[in-house]
């Protein structure tokens, strides 16, 4: 124990607690941007849950044939969607939707499908672009707090994939992966596919469930074709919204740690600084005592 | 001081009579004659009868305090001294036993042996315990790599054919398991002569080694020579040179190449700060005597290689409360060839050896010595380690996940070395219950270039925990992959 470990830790200490600080602040950003983001998922909802009524009540239609709808006979190559953050101090946020989308991505490969990337936020593409790995097309700079004009542009690329030809580089199914917002406590990394529509065929009970029989005019093909690329946008921009409250919240958590985290390491450096400087006080103590000692002695 | 160090010691005023004048615990001033002034290092004796028995003990002078009082440092408990008992000049130093004769026994630091009667060794040659080092025209500084066959040591702190190398530990880190490791490695498949100097370490891992040699047949090229804790300091300050000694005359007389085992050199200067204020210095940094650095230089200058004959010494060195900065350990650093450096970082997570890769080095680590791949993946595997050292502060705080792409990869990289620098050793056998491994250095090259390369970034790090080569790794992999 010396002079210069009192000086390490201190430079440790105080470092530390300047980092501290950051967290801190960055837990109460996050703390109050992430009440606008839930306001903002609860009032996507009800146009996202009316136009997939609209959108379900058309596809449940029986003798519908439409390209969005059908099940492609041999699918070869599929679109994932993936919503990642922009920045990180977010804990394990974006690692966990990556991990979600390897396996995903995986299984189609299992599938027989091969996977056309689509990325949002820039630690997605950074992933990517570490390991080399290709990808279509990306967003990045509003992952925190999604504009709808994004949205429309993710939207109206992916709905172009899919209605191009797989010869020509188009793709059969559409995959997003993103993270779900349960609650404050809870957001799960989802996978959802987007396309073809799943058409779930449910028990109804309650009977204002049931969709009424509409007669489409002029056609349910024709009215399909407008309501779903409306429905597709909806669906990725409440997901968005969805996965910005999630990253928020992941954020404050992980801040929220962060800032015991330092504060532990701060006791921690402060107790050995402690030690190193009783250390030096005592050795000059006995180095001093001796010295005299020796010379009253002799 | 420099003047006693004349190897024959005067012969002329052996037998003058003197008296003891004051007894300080383990220092006595005795007053002699005026024309019978014993010389300094001179060997004084005293015959005690305590209780029915008689018994010699013996001193060595360290002063000359004037007015016919010579100060001396007793080499047995004084208890049962009084003032005016006579005291026997034997007119020369300590001389302990060389040669054949003492192969295969065990002595004390007066060359006294311990396992049989001394009466009954055939006892040709006695030389005395202070020496003059080598010529400087004599020394010859070897290059030639010692193998051991454990991954850190070879790879990164490569031991020295005829060199001197230094373990380090706080206490309790490994330092005299792999001490006798080194023993196990070395000496069971050297040809030459093997000594091992006990130094105020525990009696029980003498008795250990002295077993162990004896099971394993080595014992009959080997001489120990013990001077352990329970000792007054003047024992552990000269037992290192009563094993040098023995050392020396193989080396000089019988031109053997030997191997010298010191456990632990830093009681050598615990017990001269024992005696030092005794002697009347002044206590200096840490307490310690002001010639701390004076007393290892001349043992230290006499562990040395002659001309084509060499002494390959290993030194365990304590590190007092896990301070390198300490003097007296700080002291020897300057002494060695190889540095090995042991951690309770290291040691508390169960990675053993526990040798600190950052801080352990080797005079041979060059590549005009070592060949450019061996110092190329060294250097590498130090990179990644001293990297993820500096993210230890991010990760504590923030979690891995923070991390950059590329510094989670040096991560992943970093805790797999520190995994495979671990190593199951011959001597942990009775720990792990697992066999030792002897890896050849091409092969640890090798392992560690391909961690580095990120060619087994596929396999997962409890894999390459306790293991030798990479054929261990791939067959613990396979293991864990099946049990998974």
């Amino acid at each position: 124990m010396s002079a210069s470990d009192i000086r390490v830790y201190r430079n440790k200490i105080n470092s530390t607690t300047s980092m501290k600080k950051i967290f801190n602040a960055m837990e109460l950003i996050a703390t109050s941007r992430i009440g606008k983001a839930r306001q903002r998922v609860a009032a996507s909802m009800p146009y996202a849950n009316a136009i997939t009524r609209a959108v379900s009540a058309v596809a449940s239609q029986q003798d519908i044939e439409h390209v969005l709808t059908s099940e492609p006979e041999n699918p070869r190559r599929a679109a994932v969607l993936i919503m990642s953050s922009d920045r990180g101090l977010a804990g394990a946020y974006s690692a966990n939707i990556l991990r979600h989308a390897e396996t995903l991505i995986e299984r189609l490969s299992e599938e027989g499908k091969s996977a056309d990337l689509y990325l949002i936020g820039r630690k997605a593409q950074a992933y990517f672009d570490f390991r080399n790995r290709s990808y279509k097309k990306f967003w990045t700079g509003s992952t925190d707090s999604p504009e709808f004009d994004v949205a429309k542009d993710v939207g109206e690329t992916l709905v172009d994939a899919f209605l191009t030809d797989y010869e020509e580089g188009g793709v059969d199914e559409i995959h997003i992966v993103y993270t779900e917002f349960k609650s404050m406590v809870r957001q799960d990394p989802t996978v959802v596919r987007l396309l073809p529509l799943e058409v779930v065929e449910e028990e109804v009970t309650d009977a204002s469930e049931l969709f009424p029989l509409y007669d489409y005019e002029p056609a349910p093909e024709e009215v399909l074709d407008a309501l779903l690329p409306k429905y597709i946008e909806s669906r990725i921009f409440s997901s968005m919204l969805q996965a910005a409250a999630s990253e928020l919240a992941n954020r404050q958590r992980a801040m929220s740690a962060a800032g015991d985290n330092a504060e532990d390491l701060i006791r921690e450096y402060t107790l050995l600084m402690n030690n190193a400087r009783q250390a030096s006080i005592t050795q000059e103590l006995t180095e001093l005592i001796a010295g005299a000692d020796a010379l009253a002695e002799s | 001081m420099t003047a006693t160090m004349n190897e024959s010691g005067s012969g002329a005023k052996t037998g003058a009579v003197g008296r003891i004048a004051r007894i300080t615990g383990p220092v006595i001033d005795a007053e002699f004659p005026a024309d019978a002034m014993p010389e300094i290092y001179n060997a004084l004796k005293v015959q005690l009868t305590l209780g029915g028995q008689t018994s010699t003990i013996t001193f060595e002078v360290a002063q000359h305090l004037g007015e016919n009082l010579v100060r001396a440092i007793a080499m047995q408990a004084t208890d049962g001294l009084v003032r005016g008992q006579e005291v026997v000049d034997t007119g020369q130093p300590i001389s302990v036993p060389v040669g054949d004769v003492v192969k295969g026994h065990i002595f004390n630091a007066l060359g006294d042996s311990l396992d049989v009667d001394i009466a009954e060794l055939d006892v040709q040659e006695r030389w005395p315990i202070h020496r003059q080092p080598p010529n400087f025209a004599d020394l010859e500084a070897s290059t030639q790599m010692m193998e051991t066959g454990i991954k850190v040591i070879d790879l990164l702190t490569p031991y020295i054919q005829g060199g001197k190398i230094g373990l380090f530990g706080g206490a309790g880190v490994g330092k005299t398991v792999l001490i006798q490791e080194m023993i196990t490695r070395v000496a069971r498949n050297f040809g030459g002569t093997s000594v091992f100097a006990g130094v105020g370490e525990r009696t029980r891992e003498g008795n250990d080694l002295w077993v162990e040699m004896d099971e394993a047949d080595v014992l009959k090229d080997t001489a120990l020579v013990f001077g352990q804790m329970d000792e007054p300091p003047g024992t552990r300050l000269r037992v290192a040179l009563t094993g040098l000694t023995m050392a020396e005359y193989f080396r000089d007389v019988q031109k053997q190449d030997v191997l010298l085992f010191i456990d632990n050199i830093f009681r050598f200067s615990q017990a001269g700060m024992e005696v030092s204020t005794l002697l009347g210095r002044m206590p200096s940094a840490v307490g310690y005597q002001p010639n701390l650095a004076d007393e290892m230089g001349i043992l230290q200058e006499r562990i040395t290689s002659t001309r084509g004959h060499s002494i390959t010494s290993m030194q365990a060195v304590y590190v007092p409360a896990d301070d390198y900065t300490d003097p007296a350990p700080a002291n020897v650093f300057a002494h060695l060839d190889a540095t090995t450096n042991l951690t309770r970082d290291l040691a508390s997570r169960g990675l053993y050896p526990a040798v600190d890769p950052l801080a352990s080095t080797s005079r041979l680590l060059d590549p005009q010595y070592v060949g450019q791949e061996h110092y190329d993946v060294a250097t590498r595997v130090k990179q990644i380690l001293q990297k993820n050292k500096e993210l230890q502060d991010i990760i504590a705080i923030l979690g891995v996940d923070e991390l950059s792409e590329e510094d989670r990869v040096v991560v992943g990289r970093a805790r797999k070395i520190e995994q495979f620098l671990s190593q199951n050793t011959y001597t942990a056998k009775q720990f792990t219950g697992v066999e030792g491994s002897t890896v050849p250095i091409k092969d640890t090259i090798e392992g560690f270039k391909a961690i580095a390369d990120g060619d087994l970034d596929h396999i997962a790090e409890q894999a390459f925990y306790n293991v030798g080569g990479l054929d261990d790794v791939e067959r613990e992999w396979a293991k864990i992959q099946k049990e998974g």
